[in-house]
């Protein structure tokens, strides 16, 4: 592994008698994209704003390219923001430009670049329209452009996709890979797990403040068992005794075939086990399934398994 | 550095682009302008008042006519003076004219001086002002003028007598007159008489004197032996209305009212002597005879103490500063106050601090602004300078003299230098009050008091000026808040040198503190969303580290 561009280390954030973020730890080494999930409430806004330096962390230490302080290095990051604002006077380019030249870019070099941006992504027509007259979607794509237009190292992206329709979805999307494809480093927030699947490397999952998971797309799926579903009309209970299965769940899906019932079971697999071994088993003892479905559990499933409750719990809060 | 060069820029390019900063850039101007020339076109414009005297007794119609003859003179002798000035070959240059050593006029208006000056000389003016008499004057004049003065024109009298309406009598008792006389006091109907097209003019006023005007004067002892006599009925009789009847649907002009008044007195007086025995003629010598009085100052030097012109315009100057300082601080800090509301609506704050620290954002942002205000102020004392030497000349005392004190009296620098501490304390105010608060409604709650507190020197600024070294000028410049302001008030009037050194230095140092206060809550206060804090989160912000 490359060096690492971000370090948080035991990172606590307290308000009063709340606890935002709780003894957070991670690494994001260089040119990776690393998606950032978790439920509504669960710190993924407060980690960010303490990474780039807006809010002081109450405990615990971040390093953002080795510095201590994320200002000493804000001409190497990009950051969008979760709440998407423009000065609405402004026109599209020189909001970019603006932006840019804050973080060390030179005028003339910014208002260049913030045009090329434009073009590259669609916005070629809206350069010189006020940010006030273009749609939502437009005005946080200008945004996005507007927090990689110096051409950070790391770019941060709070909830890059909400509020975009499919088709902008895509090119937000598309943003990314060109990052990644540069050798950036891309650190992205969002509830959507399938943008999550496409695009990142690894994710990392906080619930309630405190981090669930920091692993790659595949080594978060192997963290809930995999499973397969069997149907039959004759009775499956033996299914429970083989090495490859370790438990055997009736589903609730009743599926009739004519007069006969049908019983539906989910098989969860063992580490050793594999779908095959369910077969074969099946096989050997004459059993006529009528249905056999395995897939790998996708990011939602992860998601919902690993903090479904605390999610549910938040949105009742 | 850069950072807060960068935001400074971005501030003042957006304000500068705003409708408001450009509307406020030239109405200043235009006010001005305007303040100098509507006396002259209002004097211009008013029409001709057209009034009717119906006098019963007979006793007072001369002396009205001879009243208004006279004041007619003197508007003539007036404009030919002006007229004169105007287009004079060698026009006196205003740096001829040294004002320190013009006195003070009295609250008396031009016209009237004239017509004090040359009361004596009534008949001789009636023969010289006449058509052939005024051609002649005319006529002498001409060498002395440039060559392409236009001809020399009658202005409109102010007051013209009409005769009473066709049909009505004036025979009529008075309130039956009145009667008659209210459809064309009213603009209903109009009369016969004057210069208008179809000969039809408007009524202004009715003067009418009932017959038995003598049985009604009234002096002092009278009233109060009516008084006893009537007893608790004195109020009754006072709305039986027995005397001189003035109508007039315009309250505002009184002075036919009045000069009718000064008239129809001095006749009753002049009669009175005569009654008693006096010699008319002698008690208006008498009454002539007046004590010099002079107004001196001992802070002026030897020979040079009287009050002029100039140490007026000095005394009055200082308001219109206060006044333009007041809107200046006021106006750019609201739109500090706008804009950082804003940028914490839309949360564009927390891109900005992902980029630069709150102080550097705050910074810039008062430095931005105050070259807003600067380019403003700038605009408005050039605008205020050139308007008045473009105006300036003999004939316009006025700014000559306003334009002589601002150039002499330390005015502008002193309203540079409280301009800035203002701007800094007050622009603080408001930038602590943007960073705590969401919305403009929000802010708008905040700002009640603020204001409140900034009404304070806009109420007394027109007091100041009579005491500007009393103690309510005094106490009121030791308040740092109230020091720019009540200490440019006081700019002309030699305040003590421990008030200008003191405040200046309590001033500075108060401001200093506000900064460093409104660093604090700006940059807790900034990111913080939801409701506004309480004052004693505030204060727990301030002792934080």
């Amino acid at each position: 592994m490359s060096d690492s561009v971000l370090e948080l280390q035991n990172v606590c954030k307290t308000y009063g008698d709340f606890t935002a973020v709780d003894d957070v730890s991670f690494t994001i080494p260089a040119g990776m994209v690393y998606g950032f999930l978790g439920p509504n409430g669960a710190g993924k806004t407060t980690t960010i704003r303490m990474i780039l330096e807006i809010i002081k962390p109450t405990k615990g230490s971040i390093s953002v390219f080795g510095k201590p302080s994320a200002l000493a290095v804000r001409e190497r990051i990009g950051y969008l923001p979760e709440e998407k604002g423009l000065y609405k006077k402004m026109r599209a380019w020189s909001i970019i430009a603006y932006f840019a030249t804050l973080k060390g870019m030179d005028r003339k070099a910014a208002k260049r670049r913030a045009y090329e941006l434009l073009e590259r992504y669609g916005l070629k027509d809206f350069a010189d329209a006020k940010t006030e007259a273009l749609s939502k979607g437009m005005g946080q794509k200008v945004q996005v452009l507007a927090s990689i237009a110096h051409d950070p190292e790391l770019i941060i992206l709070d909830e890059p996709f909400s509020g975009l329709d499919p088709v902008n979805q895509e090119v937000m999307e598309e943003v990314i890979r060109d990052l990644k494809e540069r050798g950036r480093t891309v650190l992205f927030s969002t509830h959507v797990m399938s943008h999550a699947e496409r695009i990142c490397d690894r994710i990392l999952l906080i619930a309630g403040g405190k981090k669930v998971l920091d692993d790659t797309i595949d080594g978060a799926r192997k963290t809930i068992p995999r499973r397969v579903r069997v149907a039959s009309a004759d009775p499956l209970d033996f299914l429970a005794e083989l090495d490859a299965v370790v438990g055997l769940v009736p589903a609730e899906t009743i599926v009739a075939i004519g007069s006969e019932k049908l019983l539906t079971f989910d098989a969860q697999l063992s580490d050793k086990g594999e779908p095959i071994d369910v077969v074969k088993a099946c096989l050997e003892r004459g059993v006529h399934l009528e249905r056999f479905d395995y897939s790998p559990p996708s990011l939602h499933e992860v998601f919902v398994e690993l903090v479904g409750d605390k999610a549910k719990e938040a949105s009742f809060r | 550095m850069r950072p807060i060069l960068l935001i400074a820029l971005r501030e003042f390019a957006e304000n500068a682009k705003t409708k408001g900063f450009w509307i406020g850039l030239f109405l200043f101007p235009i006010i001005i302008f305007a303040s100098i020339f509507v006396q002259e076109l209002l004097e211009e414009s008013t029409p001709t008042r057209n009034y009717v005297v119906v006098d019963q007794s007979g006793l007072f119609e001369e002396v009205i006519e001879d009243s208004m003859a006279s004041m007619r003179r003197a508007e003539l002798l007036r404009a030919i003076g002006e007229y004169q000035s105007e287009y004079a070959k060698d026009k006196p240059k205003l740096s001829d004219i040294d004002l320190e050593k013009v006195a003070a006029p009295d609250l008396m208006g031009e016209t009237e001086a004239i017509e004090q000056a040359t009361k004596s000389f009534g008949d001789e003016l009636e023969l010289l002002l006449g058509e052939q008499g005024l051609d002649a004057v005319l006529a002498q004049m001409k060498p002395l003028l440039v060559e392409d003065a236009p001809a020399f024109e009658r202005p409109r009298p102010r007051f013209r007598r009409v005769a009473l309406p066709e049909g009505i009598d004036a025979s009529l008792p008075l309130t039956e007159l009145a009667e008659e006389l209210r459809p064309y006091l009213r603009g209903d109907r109009k009369v016969a008489g004057g210069e208008a097209v179809d000969g039809q003019v408007e009524l202004f006023a009715a003067v009418l004197i009932p017959a038995d005007i003598e049985q009604e004067l009234e002096s002092p002892g009278d009233a109060m032996a009516a008084m006893m006599a009537a007893g608790g009925q004195a109020e009754g009789a006072a709305t039986e209305r027995r005397g001189i009847q003035y109508w007039a649907t315009n309250l505002a002009d009184e002075d036919l009212k009045g000069r009718i008044d000064r008239a129809v007195t001095s006749e009753v007086h002049r009669k009175e002597y005569l009654a008693r025995g006096m010699d008319a003629e002698q008690v208006a010598d008498v009454r002539d005879i007046k004590v010099p009085l002079f107004s001196l100052n001992p802070n002026k030097s030897v020979g040079e103490e009287e009050v002029s012109m100039a140490d007026k315009i000095r005394q009055w100057a200082p308001v219109g500063f206060v006044y333009l300082l007041w809107i200046a601080i006021f106006s750019i800090s609201q739109m500090l106050l706008n804009n950082t509301i804003e940028e914490k609506s839309n949360r564009i704050i927390e891109v900005l601090l992902s980029s630069v620290t709150a102080g550097e954002l705050m910074m810039g942002k008062l430095v931005g602004i105050a070259c807003v205000g600067l380019v403003m102020i700038t605009v408005w004392m050039g605008s205020l300078l050139t308007i008045l030497k473009l105006s300036a000349g003999p004939e316009a005392e006025f700014p000559n003299m306003l334009l002589d004190v601002l150039q002499s009296g330390g005015l502008i620098p002193a309203f540079i230098i409280y301009f800035f501490l203002g701007y800094l304390l007050y622009s603080g105010l408001f930038l602590a009050i943007g960073s705590v608060c969401n919305t403009l409604k929000e802010a708008q709650n905040l700002m009640g008091p603020v204001m409140l507190i900034m009404m304070v020197p806009i109420i007394t600024m027109m007091f100041i000026p009579k005491d500007p070294n009393g103690t309510l000028a005094r106490i009121l410049s030791w308040i740092p808040l109230y020091t720019p302001f009540t200490m440019m008030n006081r700019a002309s009037a030699d305040p003590p040198m421990v008030d200008v050194v003191g405040t200046l230095i309590l001033l500075v140092a108060f401001t200093a503190f506000t900064l460093w206060a409104v660093g604090r809550i700006f940059r807790r206060g900034i990111l913080r969303t939801g409701q506004p804090p309480k004052i004693r989160e505030l204060f727990t912000w301030l002792r934080a580290e």
